[in-house]
């Protein structure tokens, strides 16, 4: 038995604590342990599945004359590892004190188990049929915990389901349809197999693997599910969903398109009638999640479903960069997965540990809290800098690295797409923590405090190694080096600290500390300039008058109105119109169908019969 | 001259010029309005007055740690930004780092002003932010412009392309006539000057992000002011006019930016922030994509 068998095992044995002791505390504990544990056992993995190497698990089955089994590689590890420790900051999270407030918490543990494990199962296929299996359980593990809370979450997770499972049936065919064609199912055999499909064959896989992981990453069209399911699952549910669910699309999008048909064939694939080939059609589908959804963020008026929306479209800059084949590119691309989940979940939790103190997480009903929740506010700042893309925090490495990729491949549309998409970002950042930690704060908010240390304590952590690894990009580089050499895509050249390219380098530990040393001048400037007064938080005025705290005086509804102005008629939810017809369609035709059967079982069974025989008739 | 010794140098002399060109406005507007206009010492004597204050008014933490954002941020800014005869530390961040950092201190300011718990502050900052995506987007095609003509991102590199044999013939200006018209819009936009400035309103003291600054806080914006006037006008001159063999050449053209910049801004009133962001997303936008189709048409792609 190998690390990763044992792995699997314990993945499973995670499931058990919080089965069997369903009160108190120690479920939650024993939980957060095995999560430990999993991260330790995937450090012990790193040496067998660097350079290329990889890990067979002992699990394995004969079906059809094919062997299923599962084995995992440099690539699968690097995404099962932001798993592992997603899982571990959440599970201590809603340990350390958010679980007092949640009457399903032994239910929320169990699940968040089973996610675990079903990526697990994902990340480590070896074969088709496995890596559909893995595909499966990841959907339906992630419907269960979406709805753990009941409610309008239900109501999210069941639209998501439907999204799933249309998703799940196009990506059977493209099984099938790869099966046919190149004979085999097993992964390893089949890189590099699907190059030399035929043109129109190749599309036709194309379009259904990315209809089948485009949902996942919630790829517009199929964007709409993502954001109200995430946001309204439970607050560390929220921060594991979103630090890495939707990844497993990246996965299985770039195990497909990287790996099996390879970027040299997506070049040549040219669209007919057109200027573009498939790699700059699924650039400009990343470009294009990339803006959309952070525009639709940036109008949302719940802090969850905010951050759920920029979610999706820091999934654009992941694609984007893993689809230029670049080193530059590759790295961005990689880093970015493993950066987006360190300041996502900070900023879910962040938020939560507001929601488990006042509540809310209304935008229109928050304010001035930084001087009731400070620790809250510093992850939170720390989670949109990241977010964002700024100096000094890690988002901005990865982001740098996309934004020069794109440069040397000659795309400089896609980098001004890129650009815009980090704007929108900015702007809703700031709304975020506008309204909820700066400006007026709200009379019935005076007594509010921090959270627990046990759920401050997970976030700053995270949001800590957020920070670090923005100023020693290295670290995650590291991690990213096996995954890029399983894809056998290309590696700039790095060291701990800096990224070397020959025309324009980055060295983040001199910008950092340039920027620290800078703001400590700064700072001694500005303490020895003379004694300043501090005001009351609660104190404010207008046109000379003293206002109370009762009086609302905050700026936070419809925040950039001047924006809004000019976008907004851009914006018409025309895709959530059709959804809603389609679905309205679908209810009318389900209600005809049932009538005609209660009315008349015959004719209902002739009509049956007919079109049966047609689509039949059809089909051969 | 060692590592050391530039670190301190080039922040000073940023100060300094950037002083120069607060004068300098000054005194074209007041010629504009037949005034004589202030003595040349008066913005030294402002940053003095403003700092020296007995009522400072500090609205919590984050409004001072702010303040320091911002001052430390453009100091650092500057660093990255090579001068004839020092380096810094460019070599170490490229030009994308330099206009990411470019943001800190517009994030530190909209921080501070948000905890000084004023709506005409927040107000402001919400402009201001509109009006950044207004402008940057025209400046950033702008930038991928000249970074594919030039090759590079490292700005000593497109300095050095640029100064080859010193002749005009390889300055982006006029190698890349339209990228630099469509940036001298948005740098102006940058700059926060008429008929953009609705962000700042400087008539209105109640509306805008300085409502609630005073003594040190309002102050250190105007050292903000010096230091952008300079990074702005500098890196501008950096990527079109061929930077500077000396600290003379590199003035006189930072001087002409920003005196075009200010000729601009005495003649026109106000636009509305939706109308800022429509005038930037037409005219420097579509200048600035037509001036990257020819680039791009000229590195045969």
């Amino acid at each position: 038995m190998n690390a990763f068998d044992l792995l699997l095992y314990l993945a499973l044995a995670t499931l058990l604590p919080s089965l069997l002791a369903p009160k108190g505390r120690s479920g939650g504990m024993l939980t957060t342990l095995a999560y430990l544990l999993q991260v330790w056992l995937l450090f012990s993995l790193l040496p067998s599945v660097s350079q290329g190497g990889s890990v067979a698990a002992c699990l394995e089955f004969a079906a059809f004359g094919h062997t299923i089994g599962w084995q995992l590689n440099g690539f699968g590890w690097f995404f099962a590892l932001i798993t592992a420790v997603s899982a571990l900051i959440a599970s201590a999270y809603a340990t350390g004190g958010w679980e007092r407030q949640c009457d399903h918490a032994s239910r929320l543990h169990s699940l968040m188990a089973l996610n675990v494990l079903a990526m697990y199962l994902l990340l480590g296929a070896a074969d088709l049929i496995s890596l559909f299996i893995g595909w499966e359980l990841v959907s339906w593990a992630g419907f269960l915990l979406m709805a753990a809370p009941g409610g309008q979450s239900v109501q999210a997770a069941l639209r998501y389901l439907i999204y799933a499972l249309a998703g799940a049936l196009a990506l059977l065919t493209a099984i099938v349809l790869i099966e046919q064609s190149s004979g085999t199912i097993q992964l390893d055999a089949l890189r590099g197999a699907l190059a030399s499909l035929p043109d129109g064959l190749s599309w036709v896989v194309l379009a259904l693997v990315f209809v089948g992981f485009g949902v996942k990453l919630a790829m517009p069209p199929f964007h709409l599910w993502q954001a109200p399911a995430y946001g309204y699952a439970d607050g560390p549910a929220a921060a594991f969903l979103g630090a890495i669910s939707s990844r497993m699309g990246l996965f299985g999008l770039c195990l497909v398109l990287v790996q099996m048909v390879g970027l040299e064939r997506l070049v040549g694939l040219a669209l007919p009638f057109s200027f573009f080939d498939a790699q700059s059609l699924l650039a400009w589908a990343a470009a294009i999640t990339l803006i959309v959804p952070t525009y639709i963020a940036l109008t949302q008026n719940d802090a969850r479903l905010l951050l759920a929306w920029h979610g999706i479209g820091q999934g654009g800059f992941m694609l984007l960069g893993l689809m230029l084949g670049n080193d530059l590119g590759t790295a961005g691309g990689l880093l970015h997965v493993l950066n987006h989940a360190s300041y996502q979940a900070p900023l879910f939790l962040a938020v939560t540990a507001v929601v488990y103190r006042t509540g809310t997480a209304d935008l229109d009903r928050l304010g001035g809290l930084i001087a009731r929740m400070p620790w809250a506010y510093v992850t939170l700042l720390l989670g949109i800098i990241g977010l964002a893309g700024l100096p000094p925090m890690n988002g901005f490495v990865s982001k740098w690295l996309i934004y020069k990729g794109l440069l040397d491949a000659q795309m400089p549309l896609l980098f001004v797409a890129a650009v815009i998409g980090t704007l929108g970002t900015i702007l809703s950042v700031y709304k975020l923590i506008h309204n909820i930690f700066l400006g007026q704060l709200r009379a019935e908010h005076r007594e509010v405090t921090d959270a627990p240390w046990g759920m401050t304590g997970p976030m700053l952590l995270i949001a800590g190694f957020a920070f670090i690894s923005g100023m020693l990009p290295g670290l995650g580089l590291y991690l990213v080096e096996p995954a890029a050499a399983a894809l056998g895509l290309p590696m700039p050249s790095f060291d701990l600290s800096a990224i070397h390219a020959p025309n324009g380098a980055l060295d983040m530990l001199v910008v950092v500390s340039a920027l620290i040393g800078a703001i400590g001048f700064g700072a001694l400037l500005f303490l020895n300039a003379g004694r300043s007064y501090r005001t009351q938080p609660l104190d404010n005025y207008a046109g000379g008058h003293f206002l109370t705290a009762q009086t609302r005086y905050q700026y936070s509804h419809h925040f950039y109105a001047g924006l809004l102005r000019v976008i907004g008629p851009w914006m018409r939810p025309w895709l959530v119109a059709l959804e809603q017809g389609s679905g309205h369609f679908l209810d009318l035709a389900s209600a005809a169908s049932r009538g005609l059967y209660y009315h008349n079982g015959l004719r209902f069974l002739v009509f049956g019969t007919v079109v049966g025989l047609l689509w039949l008739l059809i089909v051969v | 001259m060692s590592i050391a010794l530039q670190l301190l140098l080039m922040p000073l002399a940023a100060f300094l010029v950037g002083l120069a060109m607060v004068l300098m406005m000054r005194k074209v507007r007041a010629s504009v309005e037949r005034r004589i206009g202030p003595p040349w010492y008066q913005p030294l004597f402002d940053i003095y007055k403003l700092f020296a204050k007995d009522t400072q008014i500090s609205h919590g933490v984050m409004h001072d740690v702010a303040i320091m954002m911002v001052l430390g941020g453009i100091i650092c800014v500057v660093l990255f930004l090579p001068v004839p005869g020092m380096s810094g530390l460019s070599a170490k961040g490229d030009l994308i780092t330099l206009l990411y950092l470019m943001m800190v201190p517009s994030l530190g300011m909209a921080l501070g002003v948000g905890q000084t718990a004023n709506p005409n502050g927040s107000i402001g900052i919400a402009r201001a932010l509109t009006a950044m995506a207004g402008y940057e987007i025209p400046f950033f095609i702008c930038v991928a412009g000249a970074a594919l003509h030039y090759g590079t991102t490292d700005l000593n590199q497109i300095l050095t392309i640029q100064q080859h044999g010193g002749h005009l013939e390889h300055w982006g200006i006029v190698q890349m006539p339209l990228l630099a018209v469509a940036a001298l819009f948005a740098v102006h936009a940058m700059l926060g000057k008429e008929p953009f400035e609705i962000y700042v309103a400087p008539a209105e003291i109640a509306t805008g992000p300085m409502v609630e600054m005073s003594g040190k806080y309002l102050g250190t914006l105007f050292v903000m002011q010096c230091f952008q006037l300079f990074t702005v006008s500098v890196l501008y001159t950096t990527l079109f006019l061929g930077g500077g063999f000396s600290w003379f050449t590199l003035l006189l053209k930072a001087f002409a930016v920003v005196f075009i910049s200010v000729l601009v801004t005495n003649v026109y009133p106000r636009y509305r922030t939706d109308d800022v962001l429509r005038w930037q997303w037409k005219w420097p936008t579509g200048i600035a994509l037509l001036g990257l189709g020819m680039v791009m048409l000229q590195i045969g792609r």
